[in-house]
């Protein structure tokens, strides 16, 4: 049985200027110890599918419903806003893209982990404090003694996200969302954190979903990929299927504008060009095709159907996209 | 290099108009500003509209509550409160309005002065502010009243006196930054008088923190009108004042209790209408005030 | 952070001497004499003279500013003309009355507010976020001594559930506690409610801009109970600007309390004060004005190093 089941997410907000259809039928499985990735553009919905999961959305303006969303069996939509509350920092935890922002700036960092430690495993005093420090030491921060009553603004930005790692982390949980968690930080820190984050979640087979617009990162990281876009899912497969044999036109558009260390140099990168849609006005074709630049012409008529390439790995796409066929 | 010959900058009549536009969305302030001029219109017409003499004694009538002839009743000797109430807004609201008048007059030249020409004549002027401001304010109204004489004019010197620190900051701030364009400004129009650019110059953007700050002056000095007369230091009996007759109210709060209720209300009113007014003021100018000053620099650019 | 507030220290004698320049002016400048006032107008040019040498009265402006501010640095404030006592002692009389009325409106202000704010804050646009709204504005509204009025018809004359003599007065103190904080509340409530509406506004519009930050969704996602959410995460960094601003208003206080004290016969600064303006008496004048000057200064630095006290980030 997978860790996560999704099946069906729709998460909706209520605007002034009508319904925003941010997350719009996005099902996925998430195995245990699989380090999922989610990919898309700004708008695309990967965020707030994540705070959908987390059940961090706020009820109004939002709306999120779901045929099923199960983690390890039980269904978080039937939860009640108590009984989330156990689950939130416990079984499944999150963290956020700017760690500066997200530690509350007049605590110290020992009061933000040792509250989760006291909330969730009713750890006190000074056990609370030994695991706090044990925690520093395991995501790579020295002196952690001296640390604890240390303030967020003391710190550099990795070792803030590092922090946030060890908050995150300190009650096990089965499942850790990471949204963006590397994109404010500089590219060596960067390789530093994704680093940690692999090597501890594989250790404690912790389940990962990491979401981000950067594919480099991704195909470091995990081991399967959904793309997302306009709200819905369009492909998703393991990674090396995904990266040999892009299938949708999206795909297509994100690997030709991403610069490749190993790709011919002085090729131009083609971004895509246009912009994301309207989320409020229903869409009935695929959403990508005012952008796509390898659209047949039955993309015109009726909407994408999903097809299957084996092992695991499908797109909701009408074109045929034999490998080799770069735009 | 292209030297500009007129330099643009954001037109204050241009911002008056889109600010009247924008005002009268915000509809409290709407409200407010209605009230204010029905208030202002009908105590300034008080010789012609008061039914009866504010001043009038007749025994025979007094501590009547609230009937057809005397619609708020009459006070303890037997004059007809609501006349009483209009006259006294006449002097309140009059007496406020010059005040906002005498507090610009002193304070905004005393920050512009400041805020431009900086170094010795700035850290002076800004001590004396700063002392004027730890003053506290009532106190130093009752001084100067009370020292210089229960007079309309030291009244209104008092409380204009009082007032003014605030706006002298306020424009010393904005002059500051707006200083700094300034002299670039300057430097490059050649030809144009650098005293004639900060007056017209400073003067426009500085008026919309200016005009929300005075309906404020204004409210806080209807009310020290009111909490002087009240003391004894403003205006003196037999002249109707609402401070003035709200004391006297105090030794028949249980029997006459129109009497205090009438003049609080009225300034009350007056307080709140001047509030919703400055809030809408507020509203409509100073999104403008931001957006027109980056204009001037993207303006000589071209 | 020392050097800051060595900085701000060191002003505090600049401004009290502007000050004190003013108020020396002031009283000095305007007609009346004291000496008159004092004796009344009948008595011997000698006895006059007498007393204006003895108050230094008959010497040049310069000079008697001059002996004045040598005195005060010393701590001799002077004697007043009209009363017989030592500026000092009558301050010493004055101020703690004076300062506990301020503090029973701060302490009103703080009950009403905190609440107030907080939950207006978290439930926006809900029954209670109108009434603090609508409690605000009728609060910046209406003048002190008018409500003071209303409350006493109200409370005291209707009702007659409290009185409005006796504050601070000792036969009140000897009947116990209650009886001796009862006559304070009519006065604490018509002083504190302008108070109590712009700190509310303040901690409600604080609370809002926090609760919309990002630590706050990271408390959330850790599962917290609500109540740590709201009084941990949230009114910790609500609380700063607040309490900087509750030092700063109570500063301003006691200079604002003269109608408050004027209604209800409070023997405190305010009516000293206004007492010695209609008497002439230029050493309380002088001497109390630089104290209640002095006292708000005061606060509002306290009130600054609170701010770097209670935030973290900031370091001097």
């Amino acid at each position: 049985m997978p860790l996560l089941s999704v099946r069906n997410l729709r998460t909706r907000f209520a605007t002034d200027r009508g319904v925003v259809r941010a997350v719009n039928g996005v099902s996925f499985d998430l195995e245990e110890g699989e380090i999922l990735g989610l990919v898309g553009e700004s708008g695309s919905g990967k965020s707030v599918t994540a705070l959908s999961i987390m059940r961090l959305v706020p009820e109004p303006p939002g709306k999120v419903t779901a045929d099923s969303m199960s983690l390890e069996g039980t269904e978080l939509l039937k939860l009640s806003e108590a009984e989330v509350r156990e689950f939130r920092g416990s079984r499944m935890a999150m963290i956020f893209q700017d760690p500066m922002r997200s530690l509350n700036p007049v605590l110290t960092i020992g009061r933000q982990i040792v509250e989760v430690l006291h909330r969730h495993q009713k750890l006190e005093g000074a056990a609370a404090r030994r695991r706090a420090i044990e925690l520093l030491e395991t995501v790579g921060i020295p002196m952690a003694e001296k640390r604890l009553a240390a303030y967020p603004h003391q710190f550099s930005g990795g070792m803030r996200q590092r922090v946030m790692i060890a908050i995150a982390l300190s009650c096990n949980p089965r499942l850790l969302i990471a949204d963006e968690a590397t994109t404010a930080l500089d590219v060596t820190i960067q390789a530093q954190i994704i680093d940690l984050v692999k090597r501890l979640t594989r250790d404690r087979g912790t389940s990962v979903i990491w979401i981000s617009h950067d594919l480099g990162v991704v195909a470091g990281l995990c081991d399967k990929v959904n793309v997302m876009y306009a709200g819905n899912v369009v492909e998703s497969g393991p990674i090396r299927e995904l990266f040999h044999r892009p299938s949708h036109g999206y795909t297509l558009g994100l690997m030709g504008s991403t610069p490749r260390v190993d790709g011919t140099p002085m090729r131009r990168l083609t971004p895509i060009e246009g912009v994301p849609p309207n989320l409020i006005d229903p869409i009935k074709l695929c959403p990508f095709l005012p952008r796509c630049r390898v659209s047949v012409p039955a993309c015109q008529v009726q909407p994408p159907e999903r097809r299957d390439f084996g092992a695991g790995h499908w797109a909701a796409c009408l074109a045929d996209l034999t490998p080799g066929r770069a735009p | 290099m292209a030297v500009p010959n007129r330099i643009s900058s954001p037109r204050f009549a241009g911002s008056i108009v889109l600010a009247a536009r924008q005002f009268p969305r915000h509809r409290a302030a709407m409200i407010g500003l209605v009230c204010l001029v029905l208030i202002c219109l009908i105590s300034a017409l008080a010789p012609y509209v008061a039914p009866y003499d504010p001043i009038q004694i007749k025994l025979s009538a007094k501590l009547k509550p609230p009937s057809f002839e005397h619609w708020m009743g009459t006070d303890h000797f037997g004059r007809d409160v609501l006349s009483r109430l209009l006259w006294g807004g006449r002097t309140s609201l009059g007496v406020g309005l010059l005040v906002v008048g005498f507090a610009f007059v002193l304070g905004v030249p005393l920050g512009l002065i400041s805020g431009y020409f900086g170094g010795k004549v700035d850290n002076l002027i800004m001590r004396l502010v700063d002392a004027l401001l730890t003053f506290p304010p009532l106190l130093l109204a009752v001084a100067l009243v009370g020292l210089l004489g229960p007079d309309i004019q030291n009244v209104m010197l008092a409380l204009g006196i009082v007032q003014a620190p605030v706006l002298a900051r306020m424009v010393r701030g904005s002059t500051l930054a707006v200083r700094e364009d300034l002299y670039v400004m300057a430097a490059r129009a050649l030809g144009a008088g650098p005293g004639r650019i900060v007056l017209s110059h400073l003067l426009r953007n500085v008026m919309s923190p200016i005009v929300v700050q005075l309906t404020i002056v204004f409210a806080a000095a209807v009310v020290a009108e009111a909490s002087l007369s009240f003391l004894g230091f403003g205006t003196q009996p037999p002249n109707p004042s609402w401070g003035r007759d709200m004391s006297e109210a105090r030794r028949f709060l249980g029997d006459a209790p129109w009497m205090f209720m009438a003049p609080t209300g009225a300034i009350m009113l007056c307080v709140l209408s001047i509030n919703f007014m400055g809030d809408g003021l507020r509203d409509a100018l100073d999104p403008r005030a931001w957006r027109t000053r980056r204009t001037v620099a993207a303006g000589e650019r071209r | 952070m020392w050097y800051y507030l060595g900085r701000r220290l060191i002003q505090v004698p600049l401004v009290l001497i502007v000050v004190s320049l003013m108020t020396f002016l002031i009283t000095r400048a305007t007609p009346g004499d004291p000496v008159q006032i004092m004796l009344g107008m009948q008595t011997s040019p000698e006895a006059a003279a007498a007393m204006r040498a003895e108050f230094n009265l008959d010497r040049p402006l310069p000079v008697q500013y001059g002996l004045w501010i040598a005195k005060v640095a010393t701590g001799d404030l002077g004697r007043s003309i009209r009363l017989n006592d030592t500026v000092t002692s009558l301050l010493a009389e004055r101020f703690p009355v004076s300062l506990q009325l301020a503090l029973a409106a701060m302490v009103f202000a703080l009950v009403v507010s905190i609440p107030l704010g907080v939950i207006a804050a978290l439930r926006r646009n809900s029954w209670i976020d109108y009434l603090c709204t609508g409690y605000t504005v009728v609060g910046f509204a209406v003048p002190n001594f008018g409500l003071a009025l209303v409350l006493i018809y109200v409370f005291s004359i209707k009702l007659d559930w409290l009185p409005i003599t006796g504050i601070g007065s000792s036969e009140a103190a000897a009947a116990g506690f209650w009886s001796y904080i009862k006559p304070f509340m009519i006065p604490a409530i018509a002083l504190g409610t302008l108070q109590t509406a712009m700190l509310t506004r303040l901690l409600r519009s604080s609370m809002i801009d926090v609760l919309s930050q990002d630590y706050m969704r990271t408390a959330r996602a850790k599962g917290l109970l609500p109540g740590t959410i709201v009084v941990v995460h949230a009114l910790k960094n609500a609380m700063i600007p607040f309490i900087t601003m509750v030092a700063v208003q109570f500063g301003y206080m006691i200079g604002i309390q003269v109608t408050i004290e004027y209604i209800f016969a409070v023997p405190g600064m305010g009516s000293a004060v206004l007492n010695a303006v209609v008497n002439r008496d230029f050493p309380v004048i002088q001497g109390f004005t630089l104290v209640i000057s002095a006292f708000f200064l005061f606060a509002n630095i306290t009130a600054d190093m609170l701010y770097a006290l209670l935030d973290p980030r900031i370091r001097y």
